[in-house]
């Protein structure tokens, strides 16, 4: 598993490893799906989305990329499946998935925001690793 | 309890200014000694880092449904100078202006023989959980409309009646909102989810008072026993949340260009009265406003569904009150003997202003306004008057809630959200969710208990106690 929820009082705070930036934060995309419509299945995209975002430093961007997706889900009711994305000193790439349906997607909460609090993005040994809190 | 921390009286605490580096006030909270167990270090930590704001008065407060959150602890009040003062997105939360209102019906339980009927009837009635949309189709006038006008935009839309508007904390519609400041992003969350429930937290729940405890004032708040009520916890949606991921933005950048000195990046502010304060505030102003539309619109859409089903008038379903749990708010308090217009942000508490307060309607001036405390899924609900003791100790606040003690995480682990649903049933408690599994972090034990809580502001004399309300059935989003 590249993503494990860690204890948190009020909010959700996950660990997700992952060997490249890349992948890093398609995975973080993928944990803050799987908080807002639970375990779903995967199905063959039928949407596809540009994401983009930038950030001062590693850790602004992927508060900033998650706050774009969350906001990608609420306003297009986007459930997403696959991600497509470079990063670098922003992000940019697209988001495919399907339209949110209550009998598939009904599993998860509902995410607020994506805090700095506690947040720690650092390289490891086998790639990096992002201590991160979804404000619920 | 932390050796640092000094014993005020059984349910008040200090936290002396040596305890982080930077405080400019002691920290106060309000916890008893069943609850002193709960406080979390991070909490407290939270606590003492708010009292390093400047222009922060007296103390940096917290109240017995204190823990863990982001910038303020959940539980935290500061009241800022309107000179020197700072404003926090940090100290109001991403949910700006999450808040419960209470409703009033003529019913008893012996009129509500299907109660599982109607439990589905309002589940189907009122969008709820994640993914949901609105029943109402705004332009981006009507949007714009609604955040400078609040509750009174949706009286005005049709939904309620005159008489609602004055029963909201600030007649449901802050002064102040600036719509300009809240951008495109939080307008294209808004605009669908307008007249939604939300999830996680959010909850609406038919009640019945099971007793009262000051006849008198209960009698003023329009409750008597056995009364059926309904109550609804919610706040301003996507667009309040965007608001604060927006302006904690601009608010981080703003630190540092006042040179504000923060230990913790969460805190970020700007003085009340640079460019970037006054920009948060109006958005959140107006985010607060979307807030009070939201839950006017849920309650319209209960009272037509009580009419349809039981045959009652609308008229006869008063709302009793409607008070903020997350805001920053310009108020008049006595600081020092002196009174001054000051910033009260509220992170998890609520208003409790005392009699004599012109803020209040006239007929609560006399007994302090109503204060409404939601238990957690499956425990009782309160419903308190102000005090003076508030105006004097808390900035008039108290608390929001019963607060959580266990994690989600571990919730799950304990019990299956099917296994929560059949125990409530067990005890007469219908709970109606999107999905169950999400029910089980909900579950009644992750919470304080709220009579210990609602206890402790009694005994504090921050809040007194008017009656309390047994759930019957609730839906979760």
């Amino acid at each position: 598993m590249v993503f494990e929820e860690l204890e948190h009082t009020a909010d959700i705070r996950m660990r997700i490893s992952a060997p490249d930036l890349s992948s890093l934060f398609s995975e973080s995309g993928s944990a803050l799906a799987k908080i807002l419509y639970g375990a779903y299945p995967l199905e063959k995209p039928t949407e596809s989305f540009s994401i983009e975002a930038e950030g001062k430093d590693l850790e602004e961007l992927i508060v900033n990329f998650l706050s774009e997706l969350l906001f990608l889900t609420e306003t297009e009711y986007l459930v997403p499946q696959k991600f497509t994305l470079s990063v670098g000193n922003s992000v940019s790439g697209t988001v495919e998935g399907v339209l949110f349906d209550r009998k598939k997607h009904s599993g998860g909460t509902g995410v607020k925001g994506i805090s700095y609090s506690g947040l720690s993005l650092t390289r490891t040994k086998t790639g990096f690793e992002l201590i991160i809190i979804f404000d619920i | 309890m932390n050796d640092q921390i000094r014993k005020i009286t059984n349910n008040e605490w200090e936290i002396p200014t040596d305890f982080v580096p930077g405080m400019r006030v002691p920290g106060r909270f309000f916890l008893s000694e069943n609850l002193a167990e709960t406080l979390e270090d991070g909490a407290l930590t939270q606590l003492a880092n708010v009292a390093t704001l400047p222009g922060i008065l007296r103390y940096s407060l917290g109240m017995p449904d204190i823990h863990w959150g982001y910038g303020f602890p959940i539980g935290g009040v500061g009241a800022f100078d309107a000179e020197t003062g700072v404003i926090s997105p940090g100290g109001v939360g991403f949910d700006i202006n999450c808040g419960v209102r209470m409703i009033t019906t003529p019913l008893h339980v012996s009129d509500i023989p299907d109660l599982r009927g109607i439990i589905e009837d309002l589940f189907t009635a009122v969008p709820t959980g994640v993914g949901s949309k609105s029943p109402i189709r705004l332009s981006q006038n009507d949007l714009s409309s609604m955040l400078e006008d609040g509750a009174k935009n949706a009286v005005e839309m049709g939904y309620g009646m005159e008489s609602d508007i004055p029963r909201c904390e600030e007649n449901g519609a802050m002064a102040g909102a600036q719509p300009e400041h809240v951008s495109k992003k939080a307008r294209q969350r808004g605009i669908p989810q307008c007249g939604t429930l939300g999830s996680g937290n959010h909850f609406l729940e038919i009640q019945v008072t099971d007793d009262i405890v000051d006849e008198a004032t209960a009698k003023t708040f329009g409750v008597s026993e056995g009364q059926i009520c309904v109550m609804i916890h919610c706040g301003s949606r996507g667009l309040g949340h965007q608001v604060c991921t927006d302006h904690l933005q601009i608010l981080e950048s703003a630190t540092k260009k006042y040179g504000i000195d923060l230990p913790d990046r969460q805190l970020a502010c700007a003085p009340l009265s640079s460019p970037e304060g006054e920009a948060y505030f109006g958005a959140m102003a107006a985010s607060a406003n979307y807030a009070w539309a939201n839950r006017q619109i849920i309650t319209h859409i209960v009272r037509e569904l009580f009419v349809k089903k039981f045959q009652v008038d609308y008229e006869e379903m008063p709302l009793v009150y409607d008070v903020a749990h997350n805001v920053a708010k310009w108020e008049e308090h006595e600081v020092d003997g002196l009174r001054q217009k000051v910033c009260v942000h509220r992170k998890g508490a609520t208003r409790a202003f005392g009699p004599g307060r012109v803020e209040l309607p006239h007929e609560f001036r006399a007994c302090g306004q109503p204060v409404i405390i939601p238990g957690s899924m499956g425990t009782s609900s309160y419903l308190l008057a102000g005090t003076q003791g508030a105006m004097d100790k808390t900035f008039g606040s108290t608390c929001h809630g019963s607060g959580r003690v266990k994690s989600r995480s571990s919730a799950k682990r304990c019990q299956t959200g099917e296994e929560v649903v059949n125990a409530l049933l067990r005890q007469g408690i219908i709970v109606r969710a999107p999905n169950q599994a999400a029910i089980a972090e909900e579950a009644p034990d992750v919470y304080k208990s709220s009579s210990e809580v609602v206890q402790t502001v009694h005994d504090a004399g921050i809040s007194r106690i008017v009656a309390r309300m047994r759930p019957l059935g609730v839906i979760k989003g």
